[in-house]
């Protein structure tokens, strides 16, 4: 006797739904008046509709990413029911190795996190087997778990996606945003997935760079409240092979994190590097041979001799006049009062 | 010699040869640099016209990257799964109207673009197109039977775990708590520094009382006044003269003579000088009143109301009063 396949079901999820559904329908009428009298109904279980679109994506990172990294792929793993997870791979490997792995998990997407000096987070999606792939840098990541989002929503619930309209405009965003659909969109009546719809992902394009936000859909007249994670993405190339192959696009906008800390430290020394240099002009000019000027060519240019004047010798004595004393009419007083 | 020369040949773009030589010869140091571009081939640029005279700067060329769009629309030729829109829940649009910035008058950019450094505004516009989507969608959902509102006794597996969601409560209401006990401890301030101010009337309002029942007693000692009237306490008389003369003095502000010694001999005022005998303070007579030069008017009728109330006797008259007592 072959051993059955256990189908995985979405854990208790799924199971509780059932029973939810069952316990309704226990309850008879009463039940289901009242609810109906608020028109909220609670809908089948996902088990009920068939499973077409097998889209699995596969999210794992290299050794070496922090802690932030780690939280932000388990946060992609919570919102995305049609995900898989992997260990870590060493970067000595070559990234073509990562298709094999994807192979043999059987999934056809995959986003994988790399750091480079502990410091870059930099993050692929590809399409696994011959489709296209992508390198983006991640920036800004804030998780979950922070306490500012205080938004929650159902785990594996199906997401709504919004899309800037700038996204149509170019053909490399419309290509990232087939591709965005493809791999954050969770298939209908995936099993681990729940019917309701209650939250929405945004890609928006600012600054040449494409945000990442998801909010909770509270009420029907649109009040949003974000649930998180956010980040921001910055294309660096588009690969027409999954990790690999010919490059089709390559941001002209990119600069890369090295280059912008080398432009940042380069703007704060530039004043003292400055002064070193006039400081070692004015050391090189002490030391120049310079040239001794004896005589000076322009210093007849404003000679002007002065008029000639008589002789004049004097003869007779200048007469002295008696030294006159300074009239001081209180003085003498004063010194004799003092003595 | 060679100023005048090299001056002269900028004009005639013949003599370019000996130009550039003189010029090589004084910058050598910036040739030496590019090696790409030698003398020689400076010289022929020169010659064919593509270098004009004047300072030519280095600039490096902008970097081509490659877009390759035939490749990138085949590509996603190939990636495209034609799945209905159930699958994919995809939407896209610029964000919702803003009431708040029309109603102020100052509209975002038409086509759509925000500043990514205003932090505000950014987030306002993620959420907005957020919201427009959400209004677009829900009606599509409701068509598909896919509901988006969530029973109260729905219970499921939440992505953030209950433990979190305390947390992020318990954290709101700690702000709005320290918010409320600063607002709480700015009133108290606020309300202890009016108390003292009321105090402080109230104490000076005691002793202006004190003073004013003492003087009017000494009067009534010394003969000045026969009537007994701050006998019957401070009722309306006395409060209405003094509120009147009060809010008097406040709006005339400092006395007279106070004012005329500040300007002498205060801050600011003139010290000397003020007098001169000249044509124009001779005839200056601004500061001549008819009625204190013709004796106030009061020469005659003044005599009889005032000298009654306040004229103090003479000596002869309180010696008399004294001696009888």
């Amino acid at each position: 006797n072959m051993p059955t396949k256990r189908k995985r079901r979405g854990n208790s999820a799924a199971e509780k739904k059932a029973k939810q559904a069952r316990l309704m329908l226990e309850e008879g009428l009463d039940a289901i008046d009242s609810t109906a009298q608020q028109e909220i109904v609670v809908p089948a279980p996902v088990s009920m509709g068939k499973w077409k679109n097998k889209e699995r994506v596969l999210i794992f990172s290299s050794r070496g990413v922090n802690f932030r990294t780690r939280h932000l792929m388990n946060d992609l793993r919570t919102m995305m029911p049609h995900s898989k997870a992997d260990t870590k791979m060493d970067r000595k490997d070559k990234l073509f190795v990562i298709n094999e792995v994807c192979e043999i998990k059987n999934c056809n997407k995959c986003l994988y996190f790399e750091a480079k000096k502990k410091q870059d987070l930099y993050m692929w999606m590809s399409n696994s087997p011959h489709g296209p792939s992508v390198k983006f840098l991640v920036q800004n990541i804030h998780t979950l778990a922070e306490l500012k989002m205080t938004g929650n929503c159902l785990k594996g619930s199906r997401p709504l996606l919004s899309f800037d309209p700038k996204f149509d405009k170019e053909p490399h965003l419309a290509l990232l945003k087939e591709l965005f659909t493809q791999t954050f969109a969770t298939p209908h009546y995936h099993p681990k997935s729940q019917p309701f719809v209650d939250h929405v992902f945004t890609f928006s394009i600012a600054d040449n760079r494409i945000w990442f936000r998801n909010y909770q859909i509270i009420e029907e007249d649109g009040s949003l409240v974000e649930i998180g994670p956010r980040f921001v993405l910055n294309i660096i190339k588009i690969f027409q092979g999954s990790f690999g192959g010919p490059t089709l696009f390559e941001n002209p906008h990119f600069q890369s994190p090295n280059m912008h800390r080398r432009e940042l430290r380069q703007a704060s020394t530039a004043k003292l590097r400055e002064k070193q240099m006039l400081k070692e002009i004015q050391k090189m000019k002490r030391f120049e041979n310079k040239e001794v000027a004896t005589k000076d060519v322009t210093a007849d240019v404003f000679a002007t001799p002065g008029q000639e004047k008589p002789v004049h010798i004097q003869e007779v004595e200048p007469s002295q006049e008696p030294h006159k004393r300074k009239p001081k009419p209180f003085k003498r007083r004063r010194m004799q009062m003092r003595s | 010699m060679t100023l005048e020369t090299s001056i002269e040949d900028m004009e005639d773009l013949e003599e370019d040869m000996e130009d550039l030589e003189e010029d090589e010869q004084l910058g050598t140091d910036s040739e030496e640099e590019d090696s790409e571009l030698s003398d020689s081939e400076l010289q022929d640029a020169f010659a064919k016209g593509l270098l004009k005279p004047g300072m030519n700067v280095l600039t490096t060329k902008s970097k081509t990257c490659v877009n390759n769009v035939e490749g990138i629309r085949q590509c996603l030729a190939e990636l495209s799964k034609s799945l209905p829109w159930v699958e994919r829940l995809d939407l896209t649009n610029l964000p919702a109207e803003d009431i708040l910035a029309r109603a102020e008058g100052k509209l975002p950019a038409a086509d759509g673009t925000v500043n990514a450094d205003d932090d505000f505004q950014r987030e306002m516009f993620f959420y907005r197109q957020a919201q427009a989507s959400v209004l677009e969608a829900l009606p599509r959902l409701k068509k598909l039977n896919i509901f988006t509102k969530r029973p109260g006794d729905y219970f499921a597996e939440m992505a953030k775990s209950d433990q979190q969601m305390t947390k992020i409560r318990k954290k709101l209401i700690s702000k709005q708590a320290i918010l409320e006990k600063s607002e709480k401890a700015k009133k108290l301030r606020e309300q202890r520094k009016f108390g003292k101010k009321v105090q402080v009337e109230v104490i000076q309002k005691r002793q202006k009382e004190k003073k004013d029942m003492m003087n009017a007693v000494k009067k009534y000692q010394k003969g000045m006044t026969d009537k007994l009237d701050f006998l019957d306490g401070d009722q309306k008389g006395p409060a209405a003269a003094g509120q009147k003369t009060k809010g008097d003095a406040a709006k005339r502000g400092p006395n007279a003579k106070r004012k005329s010694k500040d300007d002498r001999f205060g801050f600011g005022g003139k010290k000397s000088g003020k007098k001169w005998n000249t044509k124009e303070s001779h005839n200056d007579v601004s500061t001549f009143r008819s009625k204190t030069a013709h004796g106030k008017g009061g020469k005659g009728g003044k005599k009889g109301g005032k000298g009654a109330q306040n004229k103090r006797p003479g000596k002869s008259v309180r010696k008399k009063m004294k001696s009888h007592k």
